[in-house]
């Protein structure tokens, strides 16, 4: 059991050093920002949405999954969209100067066309593997005291780039149940953290004690068959080699739905989903 | 910014420090080469004796009276463990469970186990790590503290500047109070309310006081609470002027067996500030904390000791009270209590008065909305918070908020007029040779913010003393 001196960038860095130089200047490129983050949310509103966010395959690499076919579709809403819940932050200066106008939660959030963001959208079951790990990060940023992207999927293996955009202090605290947890300071503006998750995991929550509405969560996946619904309601899952798939929507409130979609070569299926007011 | 560091300088950092460590060996792994043999049904038995009362028999925490406590004893099922000397996330080394084991954790009713011997402690190890199957899915990955000052002096002007950096005030307050802006929302990782150390309390530091196992907290996180780790966020450099800047915030407590009121000639001081409060004895007092009529903790205490000073002359004597209280309410308030003159009967402990057919009890009562004291013989507390109690003259007093700490000053007489049955406060006359006698005194804190986590101290004993 080999001491690992705190200094160092993670433990996943620490065990890398010891496999391959390559690696490691891999891993500096990344830890020096010379990752791009997979979505381009560089909004400063917490309220502001990312854009639905595709499970593309990096520039110059075979498609992700490597089919042609796709499933597209979106994610009605049907009752009374609950009040959206407002967001007190008082507690610290830096984040409420960051919003002149009022900040709601963004667990249930109900767009303009009846439909619902926020909700991931992926194969559950059907897909063969293996697949090549992406080695491009996906970044979940801290920025305005609220996470960009609210839901995000990620490959395992794949390097999640946590960086804090805020000029004040967040903790990152994610408890996993399959995957090893963490419970990280972010000090200081332009802070980034790597980490990997190891196993196939829904529902990996992600917490700032420090601001206690921050909330984001994170789905690990064996696979690059997901997409999450914007601010039109939509999702797109692309790449799928031809086969019948069970694809679910997850949304934190609302809870699952599956249903089955069959797909040919080149051929693009639509699959709704609708959730009821509670 | 210098605690953004690339990889490539952490890791030549690293290989100079590694060779720096290699000599380095904690006490604890010493005493690893008497380790017994893993024998899991001599570390059944010695939980079953030892620890299920409060853990539980199957070590789910939920033992008898656990939700009495705060903190509530440890679901060792979950195999969480606060204090650890590994990364975050990661379980705590066996030297680490042996550790806690041997010394407790102070400032929570986790005794120290020194006394049972070392075989049957690290049987206990073994027996904790088969209760959770987070020992066998993951691995241990101790941190290493980077090479100490030694003799040499430290920077606490940098490890001040580091507590700022690094927004350690958020929750524990610019001057350690445990009175951040985000200190009142904090929650554990299982959803409950939970509160920030008061860094000034050095004996209330559950995982140790001294600057290496601070920085060992700072740089591992306490897992299952708010805080997080620091281990990516600290330069080597800064990590030990931090360490050392939180144990200086420590403010030593004189737990004195008889707390001594310094006895003078002429007026008493009125003022918080008068010169004379420096010639006088201070006493630190713990409090214990009610529990609510369920028997279950609501939140978390927030007032947990009480400082006092207490100068007297022939007719009265005046307290000077400092408690630290994360936030200023209306109704904060504070009790000075004493028996009753001629009370027939005895309250042995606060905690559960007024019980039926308790004795009365004199409270010196101020209250922060009206900003007044006044004294009565009660029955209960309710009385006194509900001012029902006859209304008497108010007693001289002067009170002020500070960052986090109520002072107070509080005048009384010796022996009062009124009300019927007030307390005496034993003077022997001053004639010397002195030979005053002892009074009891307690005292009760009401975090207006906190309201059921009403705290009282026990019995304390009460001296004049001639000033030498």
């Amino acid at each position: 059991m080999g001491a690992t001196p705190f200094f160092e960038e993670g433990f996943a860095m620490k065990r890398l050093e010891r496999y391959s130089p390559v690696l490691i200047a891999v891993l500096v490129a990344i830890g020096c920002g010379g990752g791009k983050p997979q979505d381009a949310s560089a909004t400063t509103e917490a309220t502001t949405e990312a854009p639905t966010q595709l499970a593309q395959a990096p520039a110059g690499q075979p498609a992700a999954g490597g089919g042609s076919a796709s499933v597209k579709g979106s994610v009605r809403f049907e009752g009374e969209p609950p009040k959206p819940e407002q967001i007190q932050m008082a507690a610290d200066p830096v984040c409420q100067q960051q919003h002149p106008e009022p900040v709601t939660s963004e667990a249930v959030v109900v767009n303009d066309n009846n439909t619902l963001r926020h909700v991931f959208v992926y194969v559950k079951a059907g897909a063969q593997g293996p697949f090549q790990t992406p080695t491009t990060p996906v970044t979940l940023d801290q920025n305005g005291c609220g996470y960009k992207p609210h839901v995000f999927g990620i490959q395992v293996n794949q390097p999640l780039e946590i960086v804090n955009s805020d000029p004040t202090l967040h903790n990152v605290n994610s408890k996993p149940t399959k995957n090893q947890p963490f419970n990280v300071a972010q000090p200081v503006k332009g802070m980034k953290t790597t980490k990997k998750f190891t196993k196939p995991e829904m529902g990996v929550s992600f917490k700032c004690n420090v601001h206690p509405w921050m909330q984001a969560y994170g789905h690990v996946l064996e696979h690059p068959f997901f997409g999450v619904t914007g601010p039109d309601g939509a999702f797109a899952i692309s790449g799928l080699p031809a086969g019948t798939y069970a694809v679910e929507a997850w949304h934190e409130q609302y809870g699952t739905q599956t249903q089955s979609v069959t797909v040919a070569d080149g051929e693009t299926k639509s699959a709704d989903f609708t959730f009821q007011a509670k | 910014m210098s605690v953004i560091r690339s990889p490539r300088s952490l890791l030549r950092f690293s290989v100079a420090f590694a060779a720096a460590l290699v000599g380095w060996v904690s006490p604890a792994v010493c005493e690893a080469a008497e380790r017994p043999a893993p024998d899991l049904e001599a570390g059944g038995a010695a939980y079953l004796q030892h620890c299920a009362r409060c853990h539980g028999q199957a070590g789910k925490g939920d033992g008898l009276d656990a939700k009495r406590f705060y903190p509530r004893p440890r679901d060792l099922t979950l195999g969480v463990y606060k204090f650890r000397s590994t990364v975050s996330g990661t379980p705590p080394t066996d030297e680490d469970l042996f550790r806690t084991i041997t010394q407790g954790l102070p400032g929570t009713n986790m005794p120290d186990w020194a006394h049972l011997d070392e075989a049957t402690r690290w049987q206990l190890v073994e027996y904790l790590k088969q209760l959770s199957p987070l020992f066998e899915e993951s691995t241990p990955q101790p941190v290493t503290l980077p090479p100490g000052p030694g003799r040499k002096p430290v920077d606490l002007k940098r490890g001040r500047a580091v507590y700022e950096r690094l927004g350690c005030a958020a929750c524990h307050g610019s001057v350690g109070r445990a009175n951040g802006t985000s200190a009142g929302g904090l929650v554990d990782d299982w959803g409950m309310p939970i509160r920030p150390a008061n860094l000034t309390q050095g004996w209330s530091y559950r995982g140790g006081s001294d600057p290496q196992a601070v920085l060992m907290r700072v740089l591992t996180g306490i897992d299952g609470t708010g805080m997080p780790s620091y281990a990516e966020a600290i330069a080597p450099e800064d990590a030990w002027p931090l360490a050392h800047y939180v144990a200086s915030l420590q403010e030593l407590p004189q737990w004195n067996m008889i707390a001594h009121a310094l006895v003078v000639e002429g007026a008493l001081p009125k003022a918080p500030d008068d010169p004379r409060w420096d010639r006088a004895e201070r006493t630190d007092v713990r409090l214990r904390n009610v529990v609510t009529p369920a028997g279950e903790w609501a939140n978390p205490p927030t007032v947990k000791a009480v400082s006092f000073q207490a100068i007297a002359n022939a007719e009265g004597i005046v307290f000077r009270f400092a408690w630290d209280d994360p936030t200023q309410d209306p109704w904060d308030g504070f009790a000075l209590i004493l028996k009753p003159a001629g009370a027939v009967g005895d309250v042995v402990t606060l905690q559960a008065w007024p019980y039926e057919g308790a004795p009365p009890l004199d409270l010196c009562y101020w209250a922060a909305d009206t900003g007044q004291a006044a004294e009565a013989v009660a029955t209960g507390f309710d009385q006194v918070l509900a001012r029902t109690a006859p209304q008497e003259e108010p007693l001289d007093s002067a009170a002020s908020y500070e960052d986090g700490r109520w002072h107070l000053v509080l005048q009384r007489s010796l022996q009062p007029a009124s009300p019927e049955g007030a307390a005496v406060i034993h003077s022997n006359g001053f004639t010397p040779p002195l030979r005053a006698g002892f009074t009891a005194i307690a005292f009760a804190v009401w975090d207006g913010a906190n309201p059921e986590a009403r705290a009282v101290s026990p019995w304390t004993d009460l001296a004049l003393r001639q000033e030498q």
